[in-house]
């Protein structure tokens, strides 16, 4: 790493990012960013930085900046990935930040993933389907210790796109529901409180728009910072969904 | 004062069960209120893969069967006798070649028309898919891309060599193929075919393994990796054997050139194991 | 002029603004959302240890009650608290945490028989019984004298908020997000929406509404170290601070949490404090028990915090380029726990620091977390000085916390106030008080308003700068406002905050577009905090007591007797430097837990003249019921009932209990 070395013996770091604002009408183009690399630096505190002293109308978006919201996902160096936890010692000192595709563009890294979230729990009806209310005050009902740890496994998902933006048949296919909505119905079938049966389930996503849709191509798997088991639930909802739709 | 409520102020415990509010109730019915979807999608989904499947584990026997040239000329042609039935009917009928044939190019029809629903449906899905695999640079969406162009390419070429089958069963022995692939310059479709099958095919088992969850296993990480190192070598080998035996089937067709058409007939078919088989095979049209 | 009208605006898409939108929904309400962020994004979100609800479900649990979770909450806020709202809180969890149950929320369970765990430093077996298999598991938090911290792996927040805005969309509610509420439409002590600009387009946009609820959460970034997210600004709490007629409620108490990681400061849970990790020093030596012999590191927040600065105060810090750290240590509690149990902490390790906590110790210090002042409500959640405006969540000074909150307080209070809220909320819509009666002359002047402050800041002549404007209060309060306080440093925090409230008076940017703008988001945002910033300082320099986060080493003590009393922040006009102080006694003879000895910390309280009475009072009541049942007791100490939304009375079962 000696060869970018300057003076105070850090890296000197260019980021190379794709810069757009479609509401002005400024078409996507790369502008280079250079900075000097910092102990412990992650790419929120690089953004930042350059947000301070270079360009103050750079658009990112950070809520947590601890891996935790979801809110970061960028394509960087090409590969889809959460801004806020990646270190910058662990990329080459060209880094180039994209934002995510498939997501409406709100300008530079920022992308309008809430709307295609909402849109997808609409669509799928991401909640518990149950006809009858809990009573509140009543003992609560039991359930198996490690169903509950099954349901959480797949509940981790936070929604932040980066299987969407890597998968290429949603790239290709836009109303794909996506890794991300295989696996929110993978989890509410889980779930003993959701009453929904398989062919219910199949209603949602039984079509090539669903599961059937999925061409196995596993970036999902491979981007998931989180590291959902989303291979293995897709699989596992295929073969129901076949079963159901047999 | 709520009417729940006792003298002290203290509530008892309402009913275990309420009915839900308008809206939520309204949420938890909605599945049912529509229209019913199509089985068609789960049957073609099944469809593909079986088909895929079928064809895959047809060409492992195929590939065993056709490199039977690396034995002998006999055994090449005893096999070929084989799918005639000459092994159990009263002669051999190639027209039950032509049969198998119809059967697996039924499947392979169907596997193509199947697969196809997958191919980018216009230039704009195209590009983007060319794109993101070149930005992403993620190895099972690569492996599906030569998945895409190697069958796109067997269409092509599986079309003709099966043509060929179809049409001309009779000839299929150890010089009527090797004249067909030297003198009747088949050989580069042969070169072509078999690498465009082994790729597609291994690529398409190890892909038929990861969508339907198959040897998961403890650490499906783990299986993912040795699915792959097996996906490798299964086009390895089969590389390696179609090589060999399209080799084989050149220089049996150079040293046969001049006496390109002749027909193969066993010397000493092996009378003491083929026994009266000799019979049989001695009958057959044309010869 | 774009006007949208609903019966109920709710701000804040967390935990607490999710929660009272469905319930005024459920209602029968039209309801709206407004959120900075996508609501899932929220810093609810962030919440990785627990849900305290007295389920009393486990071994350690067991005996657990509404009474007891009330009086570690009262003790917890060292007497600050609203104890009427206390109690009410501590009636409603259970419910809370069974209703997130029935809506999908994963929480862990129980397992029947033996388990081995880890308690001060040792290896003990907990046997679970065969009656409470599969039911609602909880873990040991700080400041409590039972396991009551229900919890989901330590992901609780994040699966708390997923159920619950999930079922907002199940609602049907709408959520308007990338919106930001700058300032509340109001006029004679009645609110009647909001003025919000659209992030994205810079569109400004009135909102009208019957009942306004702000849950925007804390304002932690008004200080440079915190766990808290970079939207947690308190913009929210501005907005009602500006109106002039509402007022926020002591802003003074901040909480410092003990384990954030150094220096990056994100939080690693308490979970690993309760679920056994231990703190040590650069020799490698447990010190709270030297400091705190009886809870040791699970005494509550403010006072480990404190405990730790101390102790690298006197040198045992371990010294890093950053400057200095304690360790937290979790490779005792083995990796299979840490894989199963504390996975987002082993995330966090692995990707910010590089490190795998199963083997390597945790470089932690203390960083602000939460805000426990914000807007003053009464107990039904309603604003003290406007009609139609409520509170609830982290943005809100319910007072459920007082001086300190507990650990896994906060969530449960963000859906229990929602639950109380939000049925509030409804039923003032349906009241007469609910009419709408609003001018589209005051709207439009509101809405002028805003707009020619936001041109004067894009077309105007100033030359500040906002960021520099925030780095500098930022680094002012951390230093100057943090977890030891003194007067001096307080005044001249004061002083230098007036200074840059003026100063941000001629921000100029460099980016003139209107639309999305983050220089001029950050130009209007450093305004507001700035006077946040000020309510916190100011309030701490006139607070001249230590009670619960707020500690004074110029008075070491907590004073009940001239400061068991609420401080109140009004802001009259935009030329103050300085908020207007008023403060609200707490009554003593009405409490049924009256100030004593927290069981932890300093026991050097100075009491409160009525004290001793209302001791006097309690014991003969108590005496007097003889062997009535607690229900019964409490009634006659301090009734609460009437506070109560009908839908969520009713006793809470548990499991040893018969009732
Ligand atoms: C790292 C961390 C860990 C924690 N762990 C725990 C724990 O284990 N247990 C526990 O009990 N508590 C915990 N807490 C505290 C608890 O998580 C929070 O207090 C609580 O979640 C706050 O919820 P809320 O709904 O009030 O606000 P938030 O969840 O912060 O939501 C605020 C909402 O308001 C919106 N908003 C803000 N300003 C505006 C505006 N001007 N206009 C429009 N919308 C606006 C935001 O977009 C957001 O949707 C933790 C806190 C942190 C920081
Ligand atoms: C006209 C010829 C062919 C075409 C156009 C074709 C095309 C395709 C395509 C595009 C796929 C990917 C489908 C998907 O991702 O969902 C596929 C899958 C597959 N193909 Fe072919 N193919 C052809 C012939 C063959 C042959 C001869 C074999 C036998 C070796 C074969 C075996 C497979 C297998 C096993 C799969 C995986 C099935 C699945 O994913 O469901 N294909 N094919
Ligand atoms: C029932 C159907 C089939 C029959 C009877 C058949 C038969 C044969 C025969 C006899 C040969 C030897 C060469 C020749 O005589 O021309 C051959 C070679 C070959 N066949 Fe087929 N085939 C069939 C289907 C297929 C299919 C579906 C494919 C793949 C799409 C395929 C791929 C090949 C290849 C690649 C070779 C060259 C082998 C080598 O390199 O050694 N065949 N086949
Ligand atoms: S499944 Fe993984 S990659 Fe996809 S949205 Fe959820 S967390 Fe992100
Ligand atoms: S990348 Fe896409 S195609 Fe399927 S396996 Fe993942 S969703
Ligand atoms: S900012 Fe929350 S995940 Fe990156």
């Amino acid at each position: 790493m000696k060869k970018n070395a300057v003076s105070s013996g850090h890296r000197a770091l260019t980021l190379r990012i794709l810069r757009s604002s479609p509401t002005e009408g400024v078409a996507p183009h790369w502008q280079d960013f250079h900075l000097e690399e910092a102990e412990g630096m992650t790419l929120f505190i690089a953004l930042n930085e350059v947000r301070e002293t270079l360009d103050p109308a750079l658009q990112f978006d950070f809520v947590c900046r601890a891996g935790i919201c979801g809110s970061c996902g960028m394509l960087i160096n090409g590969k889809p990935g959460l801004a806020c936890r990646s270190l910058t010692r662990d990329l080459d000192p060209l880094i180039t930040l994209a934002p995510l595709p498939v997501f409406e563009l709100i300008g530079d890294l920022s992308v309008n993933t809430g709307k295609w979230m909402r849109g997808t729990a609409e669509r799928l009806e991401t909640w518990v389907h149950s006809s009858q209310e809990a009573d509140l005050t009543a003992l609560e009902a039991p359930m198996e210790p490690e169903l509950a740890e099954a349901i959480y496994e797949l509940d981790r998902c936070i929604e932040c796109g980066c299987c969407v933006a890597g998968c290429g048949t949603l790239r290709m296919r836009e109303e794909f529901v996506g890794a991300i909505g295989l696996n929110k119905i993978a989890r509410f079938r889980l779930d003993p409180r959701d009453e929904r049966s398989d062919d219910d389930f199949y209603q949602l996503i039984g079509d090539d728009t669903g599961v059937f849709g999925c061409m196995s191509l596993l970036a999902c798997q491979d981007v998931c910072p989180k590291g959902l088991p989303l291979q293995t639930q897709i699989a596992f909802l295929r073969r129901k969904m076949v079963a159901s739709g047999l | 004062m709520d009417s729940s409520f006792d003298s002290s102020g203290i509530a008892r415990p309402l009913a275990p069960v309420r009915p839900l509010p308008e809206a939520a109730a309204r949420s938890a019915q909605a599945v049912q209120v529509r229209t019913r979807k199509s089985r068609w999608p789960a049957r073609l989904d099944l469809l593909q893969s079986a088909s895929g499947l079928f064809l895959a584990l047809f060409l492992v026997g195929h590939m065993f069967f056709v490199s039977s040239i690396l034995i002998s000329k006999e055994a090449f042609y005893a096999v070929a006798r084989f799918f005639e039935g000459a092994y159990f009917l009263a002669e051999p009928r190639p027209w039950l070649v032509s049969g198998v044939v119809g059967v697996v190019l039924t499947v392979f029809v169907a596997h193509a028309w199947l697969a196809m629903r997958k191919f980018p449906a216009n230039f704009r899905q195209y590009k983007v898919f060319a794109e993101h695999k070149a930005q992403l640079r993620h190895g099972d969406t690569g492996l599906w891309w030569i998945q895409l162009w190697t069958g796109f390419a067997l269409f092509f070429l599986g079309t003709v060599h099966l043509y060929g089958m179809l049409t001309q069963p009779e000839l299929i022995g150890p010089y009527e193929s090797a004249d067909r692939i030297w003198t009747g310059n088949m050989w580069p479709l042969y070169l072509l075919l078999l690498f465009a099958v082994e790729i597609h095919g291994s690529i398409g088992l190890y892909r038929l393994a990861l969508k339907w969850g198959w040897l998961e296993g403890r650490d499906p990480a783990a299986t993912r990796r040795r699915l792959r190192a097996a996906k490798t070598a299964f086009s390895v080998f089969f590389l390696g054997l179609g090589l060999a035996s399209l080799l084989a089937y050149v220089q049996l067709g150079i040293a046969h050139a001049d006496k390109a058409g002749e027909r193969y007939v066993p010397q000493r078919a092996s009378a003491v194991k083929l026994g009266e088989l000799e019979f049989a095979l001695s009958r057959r049209p044309g010869g | 002029m774009r006007i949208i009208y609903t019966d109920v605006l709710v701000v804040g898409g967390g935990l607490a603004g999710l929660r009272a939108a469905v319930g005024a929904r459920r209602r029968g309400h039209d309801v709206i959302i407004l959120s900075l962020v996508p609501p899932k994004r929220s810093h609810s979100a962030a919440a990785q240890g627990g849900m305290q609800a007295s389920l009393g479900n486990t071994v350690k649990g067991e005996g657990d009650n509404e009474d007891v979770h009330f009086e570690d909450t009262v003790r917890g806020s060292d007497w600050g608290c609203d104890q009427d709202v206390a109690r009410l809180f501590v009636h409603t969890a259970p419910q809370a945490v069974r209703e997130l149950a029935a809506w999908g929320v994963p929480w862990n369970r129980i397992k029947a028989g033996d388990r081995e765990v880890i308690m001060d430093g040792k290896r003990v077996t907990l046997t679970e019984g065969q009656a409470a298999h599969g039911l609602i598991a909880a873990r040991d938090f700080g400041g409590t004298k039972k396991w009551r911290t229900c919890y989901v792996s330590d992901g609780t927040g994040h699966a708390m908020l997923y159920a619950v805005s999930d079922q907002a969309v199940a609602e049907s509610i709408p959520v308007h997000e990338r919106m930001e509420a700058l300032a509340l439409i109001h006029e004679g002590g009645r609110c009647h929406g909001a003025v919000v600009r659209n992030l994205v387009s810079g569109e400004l946009t009135a909102y009208v509404a019957k009942a306004t609820c702000i849950a925007t959460g804390g304002f932690g970034r008004i200080y440079r170290v915190t766990s808290n997210a970079v939207i947690n600004e308190g913009i929210g709490a501005a907005i009602a601070l500006e109106t002039g007629a509402a007022c926020l409620g002591n802003m003074e108490a901040v909480q410092f949490h003990p384990t954030t990681i150094f220096p990056a400061g994100i939080l690693v849970t308490e979970g690993c404090r309760g679920d056994g990790g231990l703190l040590k020093d650069a020799a490698g030596h447990r010190f709270m028990p030297d400091y705190e012999p009886e809870k040791k590191e699970l005494a509550s927040r403010d006072v480990v915090s404190r405990r730790m600065e101390e102790h690298i105060r006197a040198g045992h810090g371990v010294k890093s380029r950053f400057g200095e750290h304690l360790w937290l240590d979790i490779t005792l509690l083995g990796a299979a726990h840490i894989d199963g149990k504390l996975r987002e902490v082993k995330e966090i390790c692995q990707h910010f620091l590089g490190i795998d906590p199963s083997r390597d110790l945790i470089p932690v210090r203390p960083a602000q977390h939460y805000s426990m002042g914000g807007i003053r409500t009464d107990a039904r959640g309603h604003a003290r000085g406007l009609k139609g405006l409520f509170a609830c969540g982290e943005a809100a000074c319910w007072d459920l916390h007082g001086f300190n909150r507990l650990g896994g307080n906060s969530v449960a209070e963000t859906v229990v106030a929602g639950m109380i809220v939000g049925e509030n909320m409804a039923d003032f819509v349906e009241s007469a008080a609910g009419e709408l009666q609003v001018s589209t002359a005051l709207v439009r002047e509101c809405l002028d308003a805003e707009q020619a402050k936001l041109d004067t800041l894009l077309h105007g002549n100033g030359t500040e700068s906002g960021a520099e404007l925030m780095r500098r209060m930022q680094d002012i309060m951390t230093d100057k406002v943090g977890i030891f306080r003194t007067g001096e440093l307080l005044h001249s925090a004061v002083e230098e905050l007036q200074g840059l409230l003026v100063r941000s008076r001629r921000i100029g940017l460099r980016t003139r577009r209107p639309g999305a703008n983050p220089e001029l988001v950050t130009a209007y945002r450093v305004q507001k905090m700035l006077k946040l910033a000020l309510c916190v300082a100011y309030g701490a320099l006139q607070r001249t007591e230590s009670r619960g986060a707020h500690f004074r080493e110029d008075y070491p003590r907590r004073d009940d007797a001239s400061w068991l009393k609420r401080t109140l922040a009004t802001w009259h006009d935009d030329f103050q430097t300085l908020p207007t102080l008023d403060y609200e006694a707490l009554d003593v003879t009405a409490m049924e837990l009256p100030p004593g000895w927290r069981g932890y910390g300093a026991r050097n309280a100075i009491e409160h003249p009525a004290t001793a009475g209302r001791a006097a009072e309690i014991s003969a009541i108590r005496s007097a019921f003889g062997h009535a049942d607690r229900f019964t007791v409490q009634q006659a100490l301090m009734p609460f009932d009437h506070l109560i939304p009908s839908r969520f009375r009713g006793r809470n079962a548990r499991l040893g209990e018969t009732s």
